[in-house]
């Protein structure tokens, strides 16, 4: 039990400062309630998206500067192939976007890993790249999306056997976030792949001598972080209803929720729960400085000096628990 | 103590926001750092200031997409505004979020664009009538042929959608009129700039210039080259109505376009919850046009003109009828308790 607490105290750190935050929200707007938590949810679900898909490349030592622009690809394609569909049509659309993610991911590793350019210089190249051809597909915002992709973020859900009084509180946002990352996460982190992704990023010399693939294993991060993009993609027009072929402020921000999360940006360390934690701690201090009506100029100001005051109060912390 | 003080000074801040009388309006907006949506949240503040009805302004104001608006709107509607006025990043994007909003019982009001969801009211300029008095006028200006080098605002915007109907209705009443080119200029002042240029060092003949509002980086261009100068039509920015005044040999007119829409916004969402609602729930406001070829607009032009403003606000800085504060308490940008 120790041990577990030792090894996750980082992300439990996160849960407590959201919880106080949260309780916070409560103690500022005393109405907060289940439709609070709904709107939180669905705001965090783009960027929750985007951080996990970030985070993996980060955990493999890499970084994908090109994440949001993927996000614009997928949210346009979606929302052409979705405009005036059926619903059948619409479910081989979403199959479509989560292919072409992976698609878009895997040009952008095996870039990098055949052409040995460094990955940061790759993405940024990719990012123009993946911005021109979300304006190719769609030059201005428009498209659509099936009415039940737009119903699976929103409101609460009845899972059955629970009171109705207690899934109320539990926002589909945060269900479809669980969900999709725990159907994609945990597969790949129980095999050999999982493990495979941390060794290239903790030492890369290191794995390749222990038999590690590390350029198929880079490769593979690329694609993981293209699904997610899409994913993300798909969650903006699913919450706007069109597609947007301007990339939103996505990729700073899950840098930040990445960093924030605990994942070393050098690779090999962090796990994909805490930057999830971080992007809900990040939304949730946005609606409260809204909330407190504080001058939006100083808003951001002080989102970044929390962000860095957390990381250098964690990083004091770990190094004390590393000398006791 | 620390606790105990933060505690302290918590209630007392509570307390006092309850105790204050008076509306609490929300305002969201999507661009941050241009001239004319700056004025407009100036106007936003101004106008709830002068009022004496609004006790708060939350205002979000970042650059975001229509995503972020969403979020934006229902943090507002979380913070317990009576009142959301709106500058839409999309007119579809953000109907579910603006729909939550009026089914709370929330006010919202569109300004500058509109959106489709029925339950908001709209305030905006009368964009295509923008397009359809300078373009006439500029027209008339070429005798009624020629053709004309047409500079759009981006592709796609629903402002831009209404001017171009509103140009292209000119463009029927003078049949010998023709388009030179027509490019979007993406309302950045550089890409206009750049795309003016290319057309003047291209030779492609043209007799009129019709902008969407980059105005004044045009006129640099033709002084610049010493392109021999055409009439050019442009917004009410005070660098281009400052230019119709000062640049020699040019013929020129500014259609207004009042950042200070937000202003009226602001005034009607107060209407509103006070049960004065209009009867329709989208309200134009009309464009003036001042040219500088006769003494009646130049003496416009003069009147408008002001050195006090930044070079990149349009010089209307009120919209006559709605809008109530002072030119100092616009300038000023502060709202209710700052």
């Amino acid at each position: 039990m120790r041990r577990w607490i030792e090894a996750n105290a980082w992300t439990l750190g996160l849960a407590v400062l959201l919880a106080v935050l949260l309780l916070a929200t409560k103690v500022i707007q005393p109405g907060f309630g289940a439709t609070g938590l709904d709107s939180l949810a669905r705001a965090a679900l783009p960027f929750a998206l985007a951080t996990v898909g970030m985070a993996v490349v980060v955990i493999a030592g890499g970084i994908d500067l090109s994440v949001a622009a993927m996000m614009a690809v997928a949210s346009v394609t979606g929302a052409v192939l979705m405009a005036g569909a059926g619903d059948g049509q619409a479910l081989l659309a979403v199959i479509a976007v989560l292919a072409l993610g992976i698609a878009m991911g895997t040009v952008n590793g095996v870039l990098i890993v055949v052409t040995r350019v460094p990955d940061i210089v790759v993405t940024l190249a990719m990012l123009f790249v993946w911005q021109g051809v979300a304006l190719l597909i769609l030059n201005a915002p428009g498209g659509g999306a099936a009415p039940w992709l737009r119903a699976m973020s929103a409101g609460g859900v009845a899972l059955p056997g629970l009171p109705q009084g207690l899934t109320d509180w539990l926002p589909r946002g945060v269900v479809f976030l669980a969900v999709v990352t725990a159907l994609i996460w945990v597969p790949i982190r129980r095999s050999k792949l999982g493990l495979r992704l941390y060794a290239i990023g903790s030492d890369p010399l290191a794995a390749f001598r222990s038999g590690v693939p590390v350029g198929q294993t880079r490769i593979a991060a690329y694609a993981i972080c293209g699904l997610f993009a899409a994913l993300g993609g798909l969650s903006v027009t699913m919450s706007t209803g069109i597609g947007e072929p301007i990339p939103g402020p996505y990729l700073l921000a899950s840098v930040a929720a990445v960093v924030l999360g605990g994942v070393v940006l050098g690779g090999g360390r962090g796990g994909i729960l805490g930057p999830i934690l971080a992007v809900f701690i990040l939304r949730t201090v946005r609606m409260d400085l809204t909330m407190l009506s504080v001058d939006p100029n100083v808003a951001a100001i002080i989102e970044g000096t929390i962000m860095v005051a957390v990381v250098m109060f964690g990083a004091i912390l770990a190094t004390r628990g590393r000398k006791a | 103590m620390k606790t105990l003080l933060l505690g302290t000074a918590l209630t007392l801040g509570l307390a006092g926001m309850a105790s204050a009388e008076g509306y609490k309006i929300g305002i969201s907006n999507t661009v941050q750092g241009n001239g004319w949506r700056e004025e407009m949240v100036c106007a936003m503040k101004a106008e709830a200031l002068a009022s004496g009805k609004v006790e708060s302004l939350n205002i979000a104001h970042r650059n975001t997409d229509a995503a972020g608006q969403l979020e934006d709107i229902r943090n507002l509607i979380q913070a317990g505004v009576q009142a959301i006025v709106v500058n839409p990043a999309n007119a579809e994007g953000i109907n579910t979020a603006v729909k939550e909003a009026t089914d709370a019982g929330i006010v919202v009001v569109a300004v500058d664009q509109a959106v489709t969801e029925p339950s908001a009211y709209i305030l905006s300029n009368n964009q295509e009538q923008y397009a359809y008095l300078g373009a006439k006028w500029l027209f008339e200006q070429m005798g009624g042929k020629g053709a004309v080098v047409y500079m759009r605002g981006a592709a796609g915007a629903g402002a831009d959608n209404d001017r171009d109907k509103g140009f292209k209705r000119a463009m029927a009443e003078f049949p010998d009129i023709t388009v030179a080119q027509e490019v979007f200029t993406g309302w950045q002042q550089d890409q206009g700039k750049q795309q003016i240029n290319d057309i003047i060092a291209a030779g492609v003949p043209f007799q009129g210039v019709w902008t969407s509002g980059i105005d004044n980086v045009i006129v640099d261009a033709f002084v610049e080259s010493g392109a021999p100068m055409v009439p050019i039509v442009g917004a009410d920015n005070a660098g281009f109505v400052g230019q119709l005044s000062s640049v020699e040999g040019l013929q020129g007119a500014a259609v207004t376009n009042p950042g200070s829409v937000g202003g009226a916004g602001v005034a009607l969402a107060i209407q509103i919850l006070e049960g004065k609602a209009p009867a329709e729930k989208t309200v134009l406001v009309d464009p003036e046009l001042w040219e500088n070829v006769t003494e009646e607009g130049k003496a416009k032009l003069a009147a408008a003109a002001n050195p006090n403003l930044s070079p990149e606000w349009p010089v209307s800085v009120s919209v006559p009828g709605w809008t109530t504060y002072t030119m100092d308490q616009i300038i000023a940008c502060k709202g209710p308790g700052e």
